[in-house]
């Protein structure tokens, strides 16, 4: 703890040098691009690839092959797979780029020479999925073979993409007390944005920058007269396991009154050597006797829990 | 009446973007493409192929797809009913199952292309609908309608009367939360993107709140109706090298709780007051609630040159909100802080509150050489929030007391996080990761009373971050990413403070026909400040396979397994006596699902359909703080009847149980039958 302000200094030291360097050499990167390579047009590919431009033509990116302002008209395959001259002549799959084998960079690379400009990106430094190399084509099959579909549409589907990857999310989704995504009422993209987002675990905002939960829970969005600091100040997943819980309306705990006294804990906070501040919200306000049952579900009576328009104690 | 609202606005806006269309315009681009690519001389093989199958594209309206509908039996649940509605609540009748067709128009008259689904419907609890329509560089119009059941009523919750055998969950309710979300983008695909969207998200119903006085709590009836309707347009410039979003939004909110009670209401405390039983005879309350916020949001992407991306957000908010509350109440009452009983009570309050939030947000990714990628960004969130409230209580003692007050509080809160990070492509199968964050924030909260309290807190952390995926051959990916970080000051006792975070997955084709996927994440939080001293661990693991020898022509199996453990330890004080106690939880669960299908060979009135047979379902065995059984078994049968007929079967059994709770637990089976038809 003592040795936290010395960190920061030092790493943002190293940052100002590595911004410094990376700058420099980024000037002296602009490598020249290849001239005049040889394409030979989408209908060469198709002599020996019918299934897939057959595929290819129900799919949006068929556009390319039409689009005066892309300038790739005809060229569509070759648009994303490279000049393929050399790879008609060899017929070696050595001689043609397959986005699906190469680096997950390199095949977003191709992707982003078109999309990268568009509002989809906004948040793609953020998002895990760039960081963790997820690229793009390990969700959207461009060819839209098999009866996949470029951008995955309906809950079921998008549910199944994301579970076959995120398998402990998907086990917490079996639990009694989850978000309807079994029953493809809701799929992972109305509360996760998979391009990135600037929340926490790419969650969707609402209204601009909103906790994108309250999109469908309007209710609890207020202002309220009286805010219950958590709320807005770390989110809903102070208190609940969105993803699935075995504890009644996916409760982080087993019951409501250890979700309040683990911060209104009656403990002041004794701050430590190079501690700053300290915390909200430990001292409870009355002395409520616990073994009593009435007692023990706090939110029977402080019912406003996630904030009030009325009372300073969430009573009503 | 929703969804017939929905798709005759989508009608309407279709119908108002063909008839600004030219005729002129008609040939889509899209539409003509493949005439146009056809003949051309570089492909003689597949002219040959595809001529005699479609000498001349269609050109009218085709149509496919799907419908589905049946019944479904229950067989009563076993257990307790108010268990199953809240996890599960699935009932018996006539069923819309699935609807899902697709138009598509060579000509592009109204559309290119069309699509509606429907799922759920019938007295369902989460019924969907959605639609679409869309005209190549022309417009892109989309539809989704949802009518959700949102029912808790789970005995065990909130029941302070349950010593006296009486089950009420006093925290429940019967909602149908019903959410539109409409959006029309004109000119997709050009640089120039006019769009504007609708979306409503309402929730009325009935349940059971407290209503709270002083020396007691009242267990009454409640009706809830809120309602928020946002309003959104914008545009989208987007060109080569940048691209630039600017929308303008608002929304509208209002809630309307009532509580009301005409009987005699004894409450949840039976024992007399100095010597007088306090109770409710009559009661109402209403809540008035009306909200209103505007918003603005900016953002871009560039790459100005090629070794340098940038990314930036401005979004500015402002919601407040409009109070009006009003209650009486008779009865045998009394306040505490003037041990005065009286008969009746008035309270009349009005309040306002506003939330300003700014967020910004700036980020790069550079690539100084051909193996390295550095990932800067930069983001901050303010929230500066003022509330007041007037309200005065007039208490029908002799003489009559009167209560009022002038209140006022605010919440501050400010946030912001600076990152760093260096990817390294060591060669074309392993990528390492290295990085930064720096998260610093300030908050403040003051609530008024008869004590002025204010709680403020500051928060201070470095996060060390680091990765790596590793991609020996295609068919195997192995990815790592941890995070390990230093607090300073957090705002909460169970925030996160000095804490190590780990994930890994894996994903491996053994074969072409079977896949297998690996997760681990792993979190160990601590605080240990004194007075905190927070522990807590959690880590999953879970493994899943795909298996479909031949494509899945004959069968193919598909399942997880999963485990859970979290372990959370912090101390705390009990309230009526001060005395240290720990709040330990702990949980332990396993999860697994399994699903075989098999492909069964075609009856003889249909020898090309396979008869589809399914089987499996899923379970959850969970041990520590709350010890659970849930299990979801199911099988589910397909047979062709003809064709374009297909007959439908389902089963399913839902058994949860609770070790401490026995009376939660509930069982009960589902039939459903049906028929899809196709075309």
């Amino acid at each position: 703890m003592r040795n936290t302000n010395e960190l920061t200094k030092m790493a943002r030291l190293i940052q100002t040098v590595v911004w410094m360097g990376a700058a420099g050499m980024g000037m002296a990167h602009l490598a020249a691009q290849d001239v005049a390579p040889p394409y030979v047009g989408s209908q060469v590919c198709q002599a020996c690839h019918e299934d897939i431009y057959n595929a290819f033509q129900k799919s949006p990116h068929h556009v390319v092959d039409s689009d005066q302002k892309r300038g790739w008209v005809n060229k569509a395959c070759e648009s994303c797979h490279g000049p393929a001259q050399k790879h008609t002549e060899t017929v070696s799959a050595e001689d043609i780029r397959n986005p699906a084998k190469i680096t997950a960079v390199a095949a977003d690379k191709v992707c982003l020479t078109c999309h990268l400009n568009q509002p989809t990106h906004v948040g793609r430094i953020e998002s895990s999925h760039a960081r963790d190399q997820v690229s793009c084509v390990g969700c959207h099959p461009v060819h839209a073979e098999s009866g996949q579909k470029l951008v995955t549409r309906t809950p079921v589907a998008i549910n199944e993409k994301c579970a076959s990857c995120h398998v402990n999310v998907w086990a917490a989704f079996q639990k009694p007390a989850h978000h309807k995504l079994p029953e493809g009422a809701m799929s992972c993209v109305d509360c996760h944005n998979p391009h990135g987002s600037i929340s926490n675990a790419m969650t969707q905002t609402f209204a601009a920058n909103d906790r994108g939960c309250v999109g469908c829970h309007g209710d609890k969005r207020g202002p309220f007269t009286f805010e219950h600091a958590p709320v807005r100040f770390e989110g809903c997943g102070s208190c609940h396991e969105p993803h699935g819980s075995v504890n009644p309306r996916m409760l982080i705990r087993q019951e409501v009154r250890f979700v309040c006294l683990e911060c209104h804990a009656n403990l002041p906070t004794v701050p430590v050597a190079g501690a700053v501040g300290g915390v909200v919200g430990v001292v409870p306000p009355s002395f409520h006797n616990l073994n009593s049952p009435r007692y023990q579900n706090c939110t029977v009576c402080h019912q406003k829990i996630h904030g009030s328009y009325v009372d300073r104690s969430l009573l009503k | 009446m929703k969804p017939l609202v929905v798709l005759f606005g989508m009608a309407i806006f279709t119908g108002v973007m063909t008839a600004q269309n030219p005729p002129a315009q008609a040939p889509a681009p899209t539409a003509a493409a493949p005439a146009d690519t056809t003949p051309a001389p570089a492909a003689p093989a597949a002219e040959e192929k595809s001529a005699p199958a479609s000498p001349v594209p269609s050109t009218e309206l085709s149509v496919s797809g799907s419908v589905e509908a049946g019944y479904r039996w229950q067989t009563g649940v076993g257990g307790s009913e108010a268990t199953y509605r809240s996890f599960v609540n699935l009932g018996s009748g006539p069923k819309l199952l699935g609807a899902d067709f697709t138009f598509t128009d060579p000509k592009s008259r109204w559309f290119d292309r069309a699509t509606v689904r429907a799922y759920s419907w019938g007295d369902e609890p989460y019924g969907t609908l959605h639609a679409d329509a869309s005209k190549s560089r022309v417009y892109d119009l989309r539809g989704d309608y949802r009518d959700i059941t949102y029912y808790n009523n789970l005995p065990s919750y909130a029941d302070p009367l349950l010593s006296r055998g009486i089950v009420l969950d006093e925290q429940s309710f019967d909602l149908r939360r019903k959410l539109t979300n409409i959006s029309l983008d004109i000119l997709p695909g050009n640089w120039f993107i006019p769009y504007l969207a609708f979306e409503r998200d309402s929730g009325a119903g009935t349940g059971v709140t407290a209503f709270v006085t002083n020396g007691n709590e009242y267990p009454v009836p409640t009706t809830l109706y809120d309602a928020t309707a946002l309003y959104r347009g914008g545009v989208r410039f987007e060109l080569r090298h940048f691209h630039v979003t600017l929308e303008e939004g608002g929304t509208t909110y209002k809630n309307d709780q009532t509580l009301y009670d005409t009987q005699k209401n004894a409450g949840n405390v039976s024992t007399p007051v100095l010597g007088q039983t306090l109770s409710l005879s009559n009661m109402m309350a209403a809540y008035g609630i009306r909200g209103s916020s505007a918003y603005t949001k900016g953002l871009f992407t560039a790459n100005p040159v090629s070794w340098l991306d940038l990314y930036g957000q401005f979004l500015y908010s402002q919601p407040n909100a409009d109070v009006h509350y009003q209650d009486s109440a008779t009865g045998s009452l009394y306040l505490q802080s003037q041990v005065l009983f009286y008969t009746s009570q008035q309270t009349l309050i009005n309040a306002a509150a506003k939330l300003p939030h700014t967020t910004g947000s700036f980020g790069a990714e550079v690539r100084p050489l051909k193996r390295v990628r550095i990932l800067e960004s930069w983001l901050t969130d303010r929230m500066h929030g003022a509330s007041s409230q007037m309200s005065n209580q007039v208490l029908n003692t002799t003489p009559t007391t009167q209560i009022a007050a002038l209140l006022a509080s605010s919440l501050v809160a400010n946030y912001s996080q600076q990152e760093i990070q260096l990817l390294f492509d060591v060669n074309k199968k392993l990528t390492l990761r290295g990085g930064y964050r720096y998260v610093w924030g300030d908050a403040n909260s003051v609530v008024p009373g008869g004590l002025q309290m204010v709680s403020q807190g500051e928060l201070r952390r470095n996060v060390g971050l680091g990765g790596l995926v590793f991609r020996p051959w295609h068919k195997l990916t192995l990815s790592g990413d941890a995070e390990v970080a230093s607090s300073s000051g957090v705002y909460f006792r169970t925030s996160l403070y000095n804490y190590q975070k780990v994930r890994a997955k894996g994903r491996y084709q053994v074969v072409n026909s079977l896949n297998l996927a690996v997760d681990f994440t792993m979190l160990n939080n601590q605080n240990p400040s004194p007075g905190i001293n927070f522990d807590a661990k959690a880590n999953q693991e879970s493994i899943s396979l795909f298996w479909a020898p031949g494509a899945g022509k004959h069968w193919e199996l598909q399942g997880s397994y999963g485990h859970s453990y979290l372990r959370s330890n912090i101390g705390y004080l009990a309230p009526q006596d001060l005395s240290p106690q720990a709040s330990l939880y702990t949980d332990n669960s396993h999860t697994a699902t399994a699903l075989l299908t098999m492909n069964l060979p075609g009856v003889k009135w249909a020898p090309h359909s396979p008869v589809k047979v399914t089987a499996g379902g899923s379970f959850v065995l969970s041990s520590g703080s709350r010890p659970t059984s849930y299990y979801q078994p199911e099988a589910k049968a397909s047979v062709p009847l003809v064709k374009n007929v297909t007959w439908v079967s389902e089963w399913r059994y839902y058994g949860y149980g609770e070790a401490f709770y026995l009376y939660e637990g509930f069982r009960t089976h589902l039939v459903t039958t049906g028929l899809r038809f196709t075309r």
